[in-house]
């Protein structure tokens, strides 16, 4: 008998404790809340946060209104969110899919307080199979050379070159790409652009450069200052 | 007498659209898209891009004293092969697990009507 009710304790104090691991803590509730203030701000209208069923049209594409960010978690490093959502300083220098104009510099700042939750809610959404631990950020010579001889990726994107900032404007900014980028995300993304935005300018490499000089590039644009 | 004159209007619309190639507006559309951040969207080599920081300036595609000097393979090499394949700059990149064969053979005729030269011979 007193075998049966050891039994039984058992079970329900360990039920008791997957329960309780299972409650939200209070980063849990802290995503919560940041999800809450993302769809009030209205950030919705702008950016997507669930992964797209189909590929749009070029069409389509083209009237969409900012990055998605659907995959955020990924992508960013979670305290360059934070703070860029109470300060956000332009990325692209150009407004969004346009080669006209440049960027307006309007983005929606948060308080401190908002943007804490909103960037541990976006932390959350993440690409299913990404691996991690493939790059590590490194201040190689050899993805310098593929960065800045090999490839001219400076020629759409700006970058740090001693003092001075220098290169092309249509791509994001690469000033300061390590605090803000996954390490592996930029490998992901370099490997299969099309799993992240549908269509894009950039050109694809793969096949151009080997597998190895693509981790060796992405390593080193994880450590630009 | 009574013709439905909506339906034909539409219907000499859609001909007239069908009369156009599809890749004609394909080319273009890939033009701006892929070469006019650096060429510039109307070619002339002025695009986003061409900063004051760059070593070079794109090609001015509409320059025909510039154009002339390419021949179709030429033209042909350097979208698939970047700058490297014709020893200029590597800011010019490779297109060819971008575009297909085809896109890039349009993009070539789209050169030389922008330019409106030939090759040498
Ligand atoms: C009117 C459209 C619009 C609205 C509304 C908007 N955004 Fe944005 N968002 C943009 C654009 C455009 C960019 C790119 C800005 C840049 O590159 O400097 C951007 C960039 C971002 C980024 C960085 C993404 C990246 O890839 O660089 C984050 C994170 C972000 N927005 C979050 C938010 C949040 C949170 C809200 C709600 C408070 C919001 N946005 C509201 C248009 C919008
Ligand atoms: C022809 C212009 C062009 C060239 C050349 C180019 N890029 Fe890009 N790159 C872009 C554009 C445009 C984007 C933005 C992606 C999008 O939304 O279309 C981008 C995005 C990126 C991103 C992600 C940045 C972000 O915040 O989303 C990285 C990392 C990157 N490029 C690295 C490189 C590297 C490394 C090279 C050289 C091998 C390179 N790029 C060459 C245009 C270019
Ligand atoms: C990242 C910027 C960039 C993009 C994007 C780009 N080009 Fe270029 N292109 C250049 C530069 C810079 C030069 C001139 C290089 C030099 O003079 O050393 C050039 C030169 C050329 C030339 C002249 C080649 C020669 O040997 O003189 C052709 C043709 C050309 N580009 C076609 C294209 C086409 C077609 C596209 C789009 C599919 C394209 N380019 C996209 C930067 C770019």
């Amino acid at each position: 008998m007193s075998g049966v009710i050891k039994t039984v304790s058992l079970a329900v104090s360990v039920l008791l404790c997957v329960f309780l691991l299972s409650v939200p803590g209070a980063s849990g509730g802290m995503a919560a809340e940041g999800r809450r203030v993302f769809v009030e701000r209205g950030c919705g209208e702008c950016h997507t946060t669930e992964r797209p069923l189909r590929r749009p049209t070029f069409e389509e594409f083209l009237t969409e209104k900012g990055p998605p960010l659907w995959y955020a978690g990924s992508k960013f490093r979670k305290g360059w969110l934070k703070e860029w959502l109470t300060s956000p300083e332009p990325v692209r220098p150009m407004a969004y899919n346009s080669l006209k104009e440049r960027n307006p510099d309007n983005h929606p700042a948060l308080g401190s307080k908002e943007a804490e939750a909103v960037a541990e809610y976006l932390a959350t959404l993440k690409v299913e199979g990404l691996k991690r631990g493939v790059v590590r950020p490194e201040k190689n010579v050899r993805g310098r050379i593929i960065f800045e001889k090999k490839l001219g990726c400076y020629g759409c994107h700006l970058v740090r070159k001693g003092r001075r900032i220098v290169g092309g404007l249509s791509g994001p900014s690469l000033v300061g790409a390590g605090r803000r980028l996954e390490p592996d995300w930029i490998y992901a993304f370099l490997k299969d652009k099309n799993l992240f935005v549908p269509y894009t300018s950039m050109p694809v490499y793969v096949g151009i450069i080997t597998d190895r000089e693509m981790r060796i590039l992405s390593g080193y644009v994880a450590s630009m200052e | 007498m009574w013709l439905p004159w909506n339906r034909i209007i539409v219907a000499l619309l859609l001909a007239f659209l069908f009369t156009i190639p599809a890749s004609a507006l394909r080319v273009k559309e890939n033009y701006l898209f892929y070469c006019a951040p650096c060429h510039g969207l109307d070619g002339r080599g002025e695009g986003p891009n061409a900063t004051p920081t760059q070593p070079v300036t794109p090609r001015n595609h509409r320059n025909p004293k510039e154009m002339e000097k390419l021949s179709d393979e030429d033209i042909i090499n350097v979208i698939r092969f970047g700058g490297r394949a014709t020893g200029i700059s590597t800011l010019m990149p490779p297109y060819r697990n971008t575009l297909t064969e085809e896109e890039i053979l349009e993009l070539k005729d789209y050169l030389r009507e922008l330019c409106q030269c030939s090759g040498p011979r």
